[in-house]
């Protein structure tokens, strides 16, 4: 019976980044408040709450995206691998090869296909040879389940795909730098449900390699595909445990108001 | 538990509908085992047929149950408390046709026994005994739509008291065929009376238990007091 359970538990106890007292302040406006969260490795977090709740600014705090946001200002600790992200001696650049993230909206970069997954890896140097570029960008493109799609038009536009394929094609150049951490910020939600399973099940796919961070509108998608969830409510972290737990049996009565879709 | 209203007002209506079935069921079973037991005590013929006939409306209303379950489970994909009702009122619809059952098959060896020579003071004491189930079947239903754990937990422990006067009929019954082995036919029926009356009273154990489940998120732990002795061979 223990192995038919299996896929709903965490893998592994490593911790890959942690927030200890995490504030976020935009401008006066304190939008995340004292939040601890552990994130793990090789397992896919879901970050969930109603819509101004912060879940998206913690997130953006992950791969300091907030940096270019001049009224915002985050306080507290948060480490990856142990290390402060946002000590003076990192660079975002460098950070954010390490997380990477992807949007709510496919954005694909207006070049080839080929293009937007080779860019990554040329900026940062990761390849010396042409031939190794290619084996890259195909490698990426076959994780994120598109190569078959794509192969016999590298070097057609990114915006001519269809959403879901434009939504993959980003996750694929999000790889390519080879990342610890993936960040999504709901990445489903312009897409189809046949799109929104290729990508669902590509999210199960790269948790064997990844720590991903999903940030979710769709109590549904948390409940597929992560691990543990996170609950957010006005900047504050209220629940944060397995995901079947948070499912079957939260323990605080704002999560079930608000996963149950009742006024909360 | 939450008591707030979901913003889609058809979930809170297919909520509700589901439980006031089981309400309806309940209903139907607490009457169905007290008449069986009434009309084994004024061998009263026709009130035995209609608990009889009566059976297949608790039937009837499980189907209905699971149906507008499996119904709910699909159309609103019911999560934490929402799926602990769910799957509570099926628990429990299914305990209450099994009551429904033994209360039917009360009535039919009511019939039988009005045939036999009467056991003194036995369908008396099956009364109190069907008496006392009822009870436990009412309070648990009560506590389910109080979500009420302490009484839940209460049913629990009161089923002990049913379990002691079911051994004492036991006894009784024993005792009566040793006496004379022509009361073996109406001992043997008034018996399993008593046993199928024993087993409504697990069943509102069973229910007390989904409430502390549904109240909770756990079902109780450890051993429930039991004195169901006829199984030691005293």
């Amino acid at each position: 019976m223990k192995d038919l359970v299996m896929e709903t538990r965490v893998d592994t106890q490593t911790i890959k980044i942690k927030a200890e007292k995490a504030q976020v302040f935009y401008g006066t406006n304190h939008a995340i408040k004292d939040v601890d969260v552990e994130i793990m490795d090789k397992t896919v977090t879901a970050f969930i709450g109603p819509s101004g709740c912060g879940k998206s600014t913690f997130l953006r705090c992950l791969n300091r995206m907030n940096d270019t946001i001049p009224s915002c200002r985050v306080e507290g600790s948060i480490t990856l691998d142990g290390d402060d992200i946002y000590d003076a001696r990192v660079d975002p650049v460098q950070l954010r090869a390490k997380v990477g993230m992807v949007f709510q909206k496919p954005n694909p970069f207006p070049k080839s296909i080929y293009d937007n997954v080779a860019y990554g890896p040329k900026i940062h140097g990761l390849t010396r040879t042409k031939a190794e570029l290619d084996e890259v960008v195909e490698s990426c493109l076959r994780k994120a389940a598109l190569w078959n799609e794509v192969k016999d038009r590298l070097h057609s536009p990114g915006t001519g795909l269809s959403g879901g394929q434009q939504q993959r094609l980003c996750i694929a150049r999000a790889i390519a730098t080879s990342p610890e951490v993936l960040l999504m910020d709901e990445p489903c939600s312009a897409l189809d449900p046949i799109a929104t399973a290729q990508v669902e099940e590509l999210i199960d796919e790269l948790r064997s390699q990844f720590s991903v961070v999903i940030v979710t509108h769709s109590m549904q998608q948390a409940a597929r595909v992560s691990q543990r969830t996170a609950f957010f409510h006005l900047g504050n972290l209220v629940e944060f445990g397995e995901t079947g737990q948070i499912f079957t049996n939260p323990k605080d009565p704002r999560t079930e108001s608000y996963i149950t879709g009742r006024i909360g | 538990m939450i008591t707030e209203q979901h913003i889609l007002s058809a979930f809170d209506r297919d909520l509700e509908s589901v439980q006031a079935m089981i309400m309806k069921m309940g209903g139907l079973v607490e009457a169905a085992l007290s008449d069986a037991a009434a009309a084994l005590e004024t061998q009263d013929e026709a009130l035995a047929e209609q608990v009889r006939k009566g059976d297949a409306a608790i039937d009837a209303l499980e189907e209905s149950v699971n149906a507008e379950c499996a119904r709910l489970i699909a159309l609103r994909g019911p999560i934490a408390g929402d799926l602990r009702t769910v799957l509570t009122v099926m628990k429990i619809a299914t305990a209450l046709e099994r009551s429904g059952d033994y209360a039917k098959n009360l009535a039919k060896r009511a019939l039988v026994l009005g045939q036999l020579a009467p056991i003194p003071g036995a369908a008396g004491a099956i009364r109190r005994l069907a008496r006392q189930v009822g009870l436990l079947l009412k309070d648990a239903l009560d506590a389910f739509i109080a979500r009420d754990a302490g009484l839940a937990e209460d049913v629990r422990q009161r089923d002990l008291e049913v379990d002691q006067m079911y051994n004492a009929l036991f006894r009784e019954f024993l005792t009566f065929m040793m006496e004379d082995p022509r009361n073996i036919t109406a001992c043997m029926h008034l018996h399993f009376i008593a046993k199928n009356i024993e087993r409504v009273g697990d069943h509102a154990t069973t229910i007390a238990e989904q409430v502390i489940y549904l109240t909770t998120g756990t079902l109780p732990g450890g051993d429930r007091p039991k004195a169901d002795l006829t199984v030691e061979g005293q």
